[in-house]
């Protein structure tokens, strides 16, 4: 008996902290606009970097309160999140898609429901009457796929680690390399190609045996930082390898610092700082009836050894650094 | 022995069957018949080969011969569903029925009335339901869980069932064996109204004091065939034990007189809510002492809780002049006190792991040097009593499931013997193992109380508690209903009688 | 007595997971000259000490009937935690000072929250699955919550415990090798080890032979902590970084590993070695399918077969050696009983 009673307390408070949390947002929310913003994952470190500058954001606006919902890295439960802040009637509600076919039926939803309807991060194109804001993946890893035409050299050896097969960004880097790189450079040969799953450990392991069975490698080709920094660490202290290329994409505070010393190539930012900021800039103006429609794009900055001081002192003033 | 002459109206009649297990001839040329609108009492010892019988009736066991006659038409009964199409239901010991189920579901399991579109018609199910309980006077809410119900609801309403079912031979198979007085006499008013509608009742207990009060006919059975059949105006219980126990005792036990030393344990006033009441025994160094009763009677029961297994109520125990609260095994264990379980699958072998750590679960802390188990003293020990217990196995480290089921409880008593220990609870230690393996264990009693150590034996086989022990209790539903102190006093008739209850 | 025949004969996939093994160097080195090249195989070890740690614990608890879903978890859990304690006191302590808490600490963690996960279980009666399970989320939780989904970077000389080298063998193996003794010997040797067996075997035998069943499962859970603490410092020390996101399905792969290596999922059965043997077979197939650069999906299908197989092996081979002791057990019965 001892033990039931037990649980059903826990279940009470756990039910009173939510009831409490919501009552709060509801009476902060009387006279302002409210949003909501449904990020992919908290877990992801990119969308827990932009959901953190979301809020950072939203505070610059005083008409605005922000309420961030996480997708938990599953189209289930992201399309729940929507449906829950349609029936909750926000005023605006910016979507991070996990993939952006299952959330179209929601986010069109949320335009049928009358609410301001924003995706973001990657976009999803062709909703009538949602606007958007992103950062364009073909655009980021492109730029990276243009400096390597000059930088890779005649004939060489590549190995290429991508993200996991179905999603939007690692299939729109992928492609551009392919586009902007491959097709071009028809002498470059691709040794290795698997996928990493974005994860540092993952590419370590890849990288490892590939340098055991190829020896030779002139440029790693990531589609993000994290894997490239992974098969930096492998290489990084063998002398053989010190002149290898290697591209990443999202502008991490690790990439940062390897492009600084020289040991990363190039990498493309995808500011979550101009991300959210555009977010909030277009929701406000949606919000405040200024416009009806926008679809807008941040900048793909190419980060490289000439222009990363300044990228990291950026990341030094929001206290990346030590 | 006289048959019975008593040609009338015969219900059910099996002849001639017969019934082989691996080894074992269950059922011998069994000829038996049942009146209609009675009630046929069939008794016997445990493995006399009742069950097997009745599996036969109702269809779960297929005979090797014979012939079953209803109304005196040939039939085959080759399942359960098909018996209850013939009429015939059973209510077991373990009552069959799903906990989660409502009255009405489980009334209709497997019988729901459907609708012409195939689904369950809710509201037939309800209106045959509660006309069903409202003949039968029963105050039950038809969507009442199953669960909430006591046995002898639960009891009563499988006989309602089978009544529905249009049963006209229903088994009962001890029906009194997890109900009060109260209920008994509940269930017997509704036995007789039964009667009265023309059923026939075949009716199996160990209690021959209800037996004699609610049967027309006995039939006494003994290792697989039928000793005696009688109306019940023709015998008394006396005459009934007799017949159950009648083998003679081979001199098979090598029973040696030793001197009694001082008292072990002694227990006093032990009780556990609804199992047992009021149990006090003691058990001195150098003696064997038995605990006798049926089935059910509580004996396991009380010992589980002396060695700290289950739980109980009240009373005191004494070991060694120190006063002693079980609370799990391990304490009892370290207090010397050991039990060799009855259920070997259950509480006794670990099936995977090998003789060797089977055997040495129990006293690892004997092989242990600076935290850390000794392979050759563990291998020493181990070895020894082996050779001493005639273990017979292949290796070490052959798991212990692959030995036949004498060699794991050869094994098992080693487990203990390397502890050493002073009390050992041995139940039911030679069942379902061979002549030879149990001479072996028998020797190994004896040997015990020459070295001063105390034994308390369970076992439902009276030879054996008569050929082996110094002192035999008695148990029956929860008490102990006589103690019998002197060896010449021995005798199945007299044990039998205090354990199915008999007052003398 | 034809019955003795079949009871020797009951031993024969004892040794037979070290063939496999074995047979998989031998295949592996025609395949690529490179297989068997003393940096292919270092290479190997490390990057499969952390996997073969994880596995360890988990055969630890499924021996004794339970699992912990929870590892991946709580490695990157520890490991963060203690990344960043080394980061904040590194410069006031100096490093090995600083190194030997933050090593310590990442134990702590991990076996407190493997407390959690045996109160759960012994006291409180949640099964290990669902125990773990909540762990699992809780311990992912608190990591993200501690560094705000972003890595830890510059984490210094932290990353020498992981990619450090003593003479020519790396920090990473060497832990490994002394933490298999220390495994081995206590499964074999202790009085813990073999309650582990016997509970897994059986539980309610055990408690009857006067095993604290209880204390035992502590025990495990703790055992188990230790060892994922240890791989969390591994981990991150790696990677050379603290994520937060790091080890996700690690569980998994510990468990596989245990699994092929002849750990039964019905408990009471699994040896160090095997669980060993079983993580290497699963490393030498990843290794020896990139360095032949064997396409992606094409690995996945193939490892999916072989824990099918692994597990198929388990059963069919333990059920098959049943059988027959079933009719050995009757026939013996047959030629005593009347």
């Amino acid at each position: 008996m001892k033990r039931f009673s037990v649980t059903k307390l826990l279940l009470v408070v756990c039910l009173v902290a939510v009831l409490s949390a919501g009552v709060t947002t509801l009476v902060s929310a009387a006279d302002t606009y409210r949003v909501a913003y449904i990020a992919r994952a908290q877990s992801d470190s990119f969308a827990a970097w932009l959901a953190n500058e979301m809020i950072a954001a939203a505070k610059e606006y005083k008409d605005i309160t922000l309420d961030v919902f996480d997708g938990q890295a599953d189209d289930e439960k992201e399309n729940t999140a929507i449906e829950n802040a349609i029936t909750n009637k926000y005023d605006a509600i910016i979507i991070q898609p996990n993939n952006g076919e299952a959330q179209r039926p929601y986010a069109e939803k949320v335009v049928e429901a009358g609410i301001i309807c924003i995706t973001t991060n990657a976009r999803i194109a062709g909703i009538e009457g949602a606007s958007s804001v992103d950062a364009d993946p073909y655009r980021q890893a492109a730029v990276n796929a243009e400096a390597a035409l000059e930088q890779v050299p005649e004939n060489g050896l590549v190995v290429v680690l991508n993200g996991p097969s179905g999603n939007f960004h690692a299939d729109e880097r992928r492609k551009a390399w392919q586009a902007e790189f491959f097709d071009k450079r028809p002498d470059v040969k691709i040794l290795a190609e698997d996928i990493a799953h974005w994860n540092k450990d993952e590419a370590m392991a890849f990288m490892e045996d590939w340098t055991i069975a190829y020896g030779k490698i002139d440029a790693i080709i990531s589609m993000n930082d994290n894997m490239a920094a992974g098969a930096l660490e492998v290489v990084m202290d063998k002398p053989e390898y010190k002149d290898i290329l290697s591209y990443g994409v999202d502008g991490t505070a690790e990439a940062m610092l390897l492009i600084q010393d020289g040991k990363m190539t190039s990498t493309c930012l995808q500011s979550a700082i101009d991300l959210a900021a555009l977010n909030l800039e277009t929701v406000h103006k949606l919000l405040t009836g200024e416009a009806t429609q926008i679809d807008t794009d941040i900048d793909a900055p190419l980060v490289n050894k000439d222009n990363v001081d300044g990228y990291v002192e950026m990341y030094k003033a929001r206290g990346m650094y030590d | 022995m006289q048959e019975a002459v008593y040609v009338t109206d015969i219900k059910l009649r099996v002849s001639q069957i017969e019934k082989s297990f691996p080894g074992v001839k269950a059922l011998d040329k069994i000829d038996f018949s049942v009146q209609r609108g009675t009630v046929h009492a069939l008794c016997g010892e445990n493995g006399a080969g009742k069950s097997t019988l009745m599996k036969i009736i109702i269809g779960l066991y297929k005979p090797d011969a014979g012939q079953i006659f209803i109304d005196e038409q040939p039939v085959k009964v080759r399942n359960p569903i098909q018996a209850q199409s013939l009429g015939i239901a059973m209510i077991s010991q373990e009552l069959n029925y799903v906990p989660e189920m409502t009255i009405e579901e489980n009334l209709f399991l497997g019988r729901l009335p459907v609708t012409r579109f195939g689904n369950v018609d809710w509201r037939e199910l309800r209106r045959r339901t509660v006309k069903l309980l409202e003949e039968e006077k029963l105050h039950y809410a038809p969507d009442q869980k199953m669960k909430t119900l006591t046995v002898s609801d639960i009891q009563m309403l499988e006989i309602i069932k089978a009544i529905s079912n249009n049963a006209d031979i229903i088994v009962m198979d001890e029906p009194t064996s997890a109900i009060t007085q109260q209920e008994v006499d509940l269930l017997f008013e509704k036995i007789e109204v039964l009667k009265k509608k023309g059923v026939s009742i075949i009716y199996i207990s160990h209690r021959l004091d209800e037996i004699f009060r609610i049967a027309d006919e006995i039939t006494v059975m003994r290792d697989g065939i039928i000793v005696g059949s009688f109306p019940i105006s023709k015998v008394n219980m006396d005459q009934v034990i007799s017949l159950m126990v009648g083998r003679k005792i081979e001199n098979i036990y090598p029973k040696k007189k030793v001197p009694i030393g001082n008292t072990l344990l002694d227990v006093k006033n032990f009780c556990c809510k609804n199992t047992f009441r009021n149990i006090s025994f003691h058990v001195n160094r150098g003696e064997i002492v038995g605990f006798a009763g049926l089935i059910g009677a509580g004996r396991t029961e009380v010992m589980s809780s002396l060695f700290g297994m289950n739980s109980f109520t009240s009373g005191t125990i004494t070991i060694k002049d120190h006063s002693y609260f079980p609370e799990n095994p391990a304490k009892s264990i370290k207090n010397n006190m050991i039990m060799l379980s009855e259920d070997r699958r259950r509480y006794g072998i670990i099936p995977i792991r090998s003789v060797m750590e089977n055997a040495s679960i129990a006293s690892l802390e004997r092989m242990i040097f600076g935290g850390f188990t000794h392979a050759a003293v563990e291998n020493e020990l181990v070895s020894e009593y082996f050779s001493k217990m005639r273990v017979k196995t292949p290796s070490m480290d052959t798991q212990i499931r692959s030995l036949s089921g004498g060699n794991q409880q050869k094994v098992l008593f080693a487990k203990w013997m390397i502890r050493e220990p002073d009390i050992l609870i041995l139940d039911e230690p030679t069942r379902g193992i061979d002549v030879g393996a149990k001479y072996e264990i028998y020797k190994l009693m004896t040997e015990l109380t020459e070295a001063g150590k105390g034994v308390l034996m369970i076992s439902s086989e009276l030879p054996e508690l008569i050929g082996m022990c110094d002192r035999i209790y008695v148990m029956c539903r929860g008490e102990i209903t006589g103690e019998i102190t002197n060896r010449n006093d021995f005798s199945q008739e007299a044990i039998m009688k205090l354990a199915t209850g008999i007052v003398s | 007595m034809k019955t003795k025949k079949t009871i020797k004969g009951i031993n024969p996939g004892k040794y037979s997971i070290f063939f496999v093994l074995l047979f998989m160097i031998l295949v592996s080195s025609l395949l690529n000259k490179n297989f068997l090249s003393a940096g292919n195989m270092t290479n190997v070890a490390r990057q499969l000490a952390v996997g073969t740690i994880l596995a360890y614990g988990e055969m630890i608890l499924i021996i004794s009937g339970m699992l912990d879903l929870s590892a991946g978890s709580v490695l990157a859990l520890s490991g963060l935690l203690s990344v960043g304690f080394y980061k904040n006191m590194v410069q006031t302590m100096g490093v090995y000072p600083t190194l030997t808490i933050a090593f310590f600490l990442a134990i702590f963690i991990a076996v407190l929250c493997n407390i959690f996960n045996a109160v759960l279980v012994t006291n409180l009666h949640v099964p290990s699955f669902i125990a773990t399970l909540a762990m699992q989320t809780i311990a992912r939780g608190i990591a993200l919550l501690y560094t705000k989904g972003q890595n830890i970077l510059q984490i210094g000389d932290y990353k020498i415990i992981g990619q450090g080298q003593i003479w020519v063998i790396p920090t990473p193996i060497i832990v490994l090798a002394v933490i298999t003794i220390i495994m081995w010997y206590t499964l074999k040797h202790t009085r813990f080890g073999r309650s582990l067996y016997a509970i897994g075997g059986n539980e309610e035998a055990s408690i009857a032979s006067g095993i604290n069943v209880n204390a035992s499962k502590y025990k495990a859970f703790i055992f188990n902590g230790v060892l994922v603490g240890i791989a969390g410092v591994l981990f991150m020390s790696r990677v050379n970084a603290g994520l937060p996101n790091g080890a996700i399905g690690y569980e998994m792969e510990g468990l596989t590993a245990a699994i092929v290596g002849g750990t039964s999922f019905s408990g009471g059965v699994g040896t160090t070695g095997g669980t060993l043997a079983g993580s290497f077979i699963i490393g030498f197939l990843n290794n020896i399918m990139n360095l032949s650069g064997v396409d992606s999906y094409v690995q996945q299908i193939v490892r999916g077969l072989l824990i099918a197989l692994a597990v198929v092996y388990d059963v069919r081979f333990k059920s098959r050696k049943v059988n027959r002791v079933i009719l050995v057990d009757d026939e013996s019965k047959k030629s005593v009983e009347p």
